[in-house]
C-alpha cells in the first residue's frame, strides 16, 4: 500500500516572476517621482527611503527612535494584541458552534460589538487605560478576535452530521464529540483564523498607535505627516508591510508543521 | 435446532413512529436471537433508515419498546453499532486509530482495544494499510474501516444501513463473504438492512420483509442454506424468487 510522492519542478519563469513584479513596481515608483511627475513633497523615491531606512537603523532623529525599537514595540503590541484575541477567540467560537447555552448567551453581545470598528474604542481606552502598553493592546485584541470567533463557529457547524451521528450511536457525550469530533473538524477554519486575524491585528497596529503614542511603526507613519515627511511615511508603511508579510509566513510555516494533514489533502 | 434454545436478544413490541400524522412506522414487533444475523429488506422509501434510527435509540419512538436482554435500550449502557450508508471515517485519524475510535467512546482499556483492533484488522485485511489515513485508502477499504469498527465494540447489536450499496458488485461480493466471516468468528447479533434481495439470502440466517408505508413487517422467511452459499443453488434461487414476490406483491 505504498505511494510515492510525486514532486512537480516549477518552471524556471514562474520562480521568477515575483521579482520580476517588485522590480518593475518599484522602477516605476522610482521614475514617477525622479521625472517630476509627482512632486518629491508628496511621495519619496524608493531610493530616498531606502537611504532613510539605513539612516535610521542608527539615528534617532527626527522621530525620537532607532527602527528597530519602532519596530520591537509595535511587534510587541500586535502580538501580545493577537494572542490574546486568539486565546479568548477561538475556544469562544468553538463552543458557541456546540454549546447551544453559550452560544445564547455570548451571541447578542458579539453581534452588538462586531460591527463597531475597533478605532471607536480609542477614547474609551484613553480613559481606561491611558496612554500605555495596554490601550494599544486592547484595540488590537478587539480587532483580531471577530475573525477568531467566527472561523472557530463555523469550523464547528461544518462537522459532518453522520460522524456526530456515529457517535452517538457508541453512546458519545456531548463533551466528548465537542472534543474528538467539532474540534478537529474545525481545525482548518482555524488556522484560518489565525491568518486573517493577524492581518486585522497588524493593520489595525496603525490605528492603535494613533492613541498619543511616542514609539511604533504606526507612530513612525503619524510622526512622517506632522513633520511633512514623505519619506518617513512610506518607511513607516513598508516596514508595516513587510514585517506583516513576515508574520503571516512564519504563521503558515507553523501550521504546516502541526497541521500536516491540511496539505495535499484535497 | 439449537438456536431455538438461544436466548433472545433484541425485542421489539409494537413499534411506531410518527411523524405528524404520517405513519412511518406501524406496530413492527420481532425477535432476534442471540448471534443471530437478521436482514431486513423492503421496497425504496419504506422507512428502512427511520426504522434504524428508532432501532438505535438516535430518534425516540412514538411508542412501543426496544428491548436489549430485556432492558430498554439505551446507546450509554448497552453497545450499539450502527454502520451508515455513507463513509463515516475520522479524516484525521489512521486507519487503525478509526477501527479503535468506537471502543475509545466506549472506555475500553487501552491494552486491550490494541488487541482487539489488531485481531480485528487482521480478519478484514486491513493490516497492510493500518497507519494509512482514510483518504489514502480505496472506497470499499474505507466502508471495511466502518464495520470492522462496528464489531470491534463487541456489540449487543449491530445494524448495518446498506454499507455496501454504493460499491460495484464484485467488491459487494467479497464484503459480503468478509461479512459473514466476522460475524461467524465474532458471534454478535447484526441487523442488516438492504434493498438487495440477493444480498439479503446470501448472507442472512432470516429475513424480514417490510411492507410499503405505514410499514410492518409483511413476511419472515427462514434460511437454512449451508455456508458457504452458492449463488446458483436451487434453494438459494428459490427463496431469492419467494422473497421478490413478497415484495413485488406490494408493488
Amino acid at each position: 500500500m505504498g505511494y510515492t510522492e510525486v514532486v512537480v519542478k516549477k518552471p524556471l519563469l514562474l520562480k521568477v516572476l515575483p521579482f520580476v513584479s517588485i522590480g518593475a513596481f518599484l522602477l516605476l515608483w522610482e521614475w514617477v517621482v525622479v521625472s517630476g511627475a509627482v512632486p518629491s513633497v508628496l511621495l519619496a523615491p524608493p531610493s530616498q527611503v531606502f537611504t532613510l531606512f539605513v539612516d535610521k537603523l542608527a539615528e534617532p532623529n527626527p522621530d525620537g527612535a532607532v527602527l528597530a525599537v519602532h519596530a520591537w514595540i509595535s511587534l510587541q503590541e500586535a502580538l501580545i494584541g493577537y494572542g490574546l484575541s486568539l486565546l479568548v477567540g477561538i475556544p469562544l467560537g468553538l463552543a458557541m458552534g456546540w454549546f447551544k447555552v453559550v452560544d445564547d448567551l455570548a451571541r447578542p453581545i458579539f453581534e452588538l460589538v462586531r460591527p463597531i470598528p475597533p478605532i471607536a474604542w480609542i477614547p474609551l481606552t484613553v480613559f481606561w487605560f491611558g496612554i500605555g502598553l495596554a490601550g494599544k493592546v486592547f484595540i488590537i485584541w478587539i480587532a483580531g478576535i471577530v475573525p477568531c470567533v467566527i472561523n472557530s463557529y463555523v469550523g464547528v457547524r461544518m462537522t459532518q452530521p453522520a460522524l456526530i451521528q456515529m457517535a452517538r450511536t457508541y453512546g458519545a457525550t456531548d463533551w466528548q464529540i465537542f472534543r474528538q469530533l467539532c474540534i478537529p473538524s474545525a481545525l482548518p477554519m482555524v488556522f484560518g483564523a489565525l491568518q486573517i486575524s493577524l492581518a486585522y491585528c497588524w493593520t489595525n497596529l496603525v490605528d492603535a498607535e494613533l492613541l498619543a503614542a511616542d514609539t511604533g511603526l504606526g507612530y513612525l507613519v503619524t510622526m512622517g505627516g506632522r513633520l511633512g515627511r514623505p519619506d518617513i511615511v512610506v518607511l513607516g508603511m513598508v516596514c508595516v508591510g513587510i514585517s506583516g508579510a513576515a508574520l503571516g509566513f512564519v504563521i503558515d510555516c507553523i501550521e504546516k508543521n502541526c497541521w500536516p494533514a491540511s496539505e495535499g489533502r484535497q | 435446532m439449537s438456536a431455538n434454545a438461544s436466548a433472545v436478544k433484541i425485542s421489539v413490541t409494537d413499534l411506531t413512529k410518527r411523524f405528524g400524522d404520517l405513519t412511518v412506522l406501524d406496530n413492527i414487533a420481532f425477535k432476534i436471537k442471540t448471534g443471530e444475523l437478521v436482514a431486513i429488506v423492503g421496497p425504496t422509501g419504506c422507512g428502512k433508515t427511520t426504522f434504524l434510527n428508532t432501532l438505535s435509540k438516535l430518534m425516540p419512538p412514538t411508542s412501543g419498546h426496544v428491548l436489549i436482554d430485556g432492558e430498554e435500550a439505551d446507546p450509554r449502557k448497552h453497545n450499539i453499532s450502527y454502520v451508515f450508508q455513507e463513509p463515516t471515517c475520522l479524516p484525521w485519524r489512521t486507519v487503525r486509530e478509526n477501527v479503535a475510535y468506537g471502543m475509545e467512546i466506549k472506555g475500553v482499556p487501552r491494552g486491550e482495544r490494541m488487541e482487539r483492533t489488531d485481531r480485528i484488522m487482521d480478519i478484514a485485511g486491513l493490516s497492510s494499510c493500518a497507519d494509512l489515513y482514510p483518504n489514502q485508502v480505496s472506497a470499499s477499504m474505507v466502508q471495511r474501516i466502518a464495520v470492522s469498527r462496528a464489531f470491534a465494540v463487541e456489540p449487543d447489536l449491530l445494524l448495518m444501513d446498506e454499507p455496501y450499496g454504493q460499491l460495484d458488485v464484485k467488491l459487494r461480493y467479497y464484503l459480503e463473504d468478509e461479512l459473514v466471516n466476522l460475524w461467524q468468528k465474532l458471534k454478535s447479533t447484526v441487523l442488516f438492512v438492504t434493498h438487495n434481495i440477493e444480498e439479503a439470502v446470501y448472507i442472512a440466517e432470516r429475513i424480514l420483509v417490510l411492507s410499503d408505508k405505514p410499514t410492518k413487517v409483511k413476511a419472515e422467511i427462514t434460511v437454512d442454506i449451508p455456508r458457504p452459499r452458492n449463488f446458483l443453488d436451487p434453494k438459494f434461487m428459490e427463496i431469492r424468487h419467494h422473497v421478490t414476490e413478497l415484495i413485488r406483491w406490494w408493488w
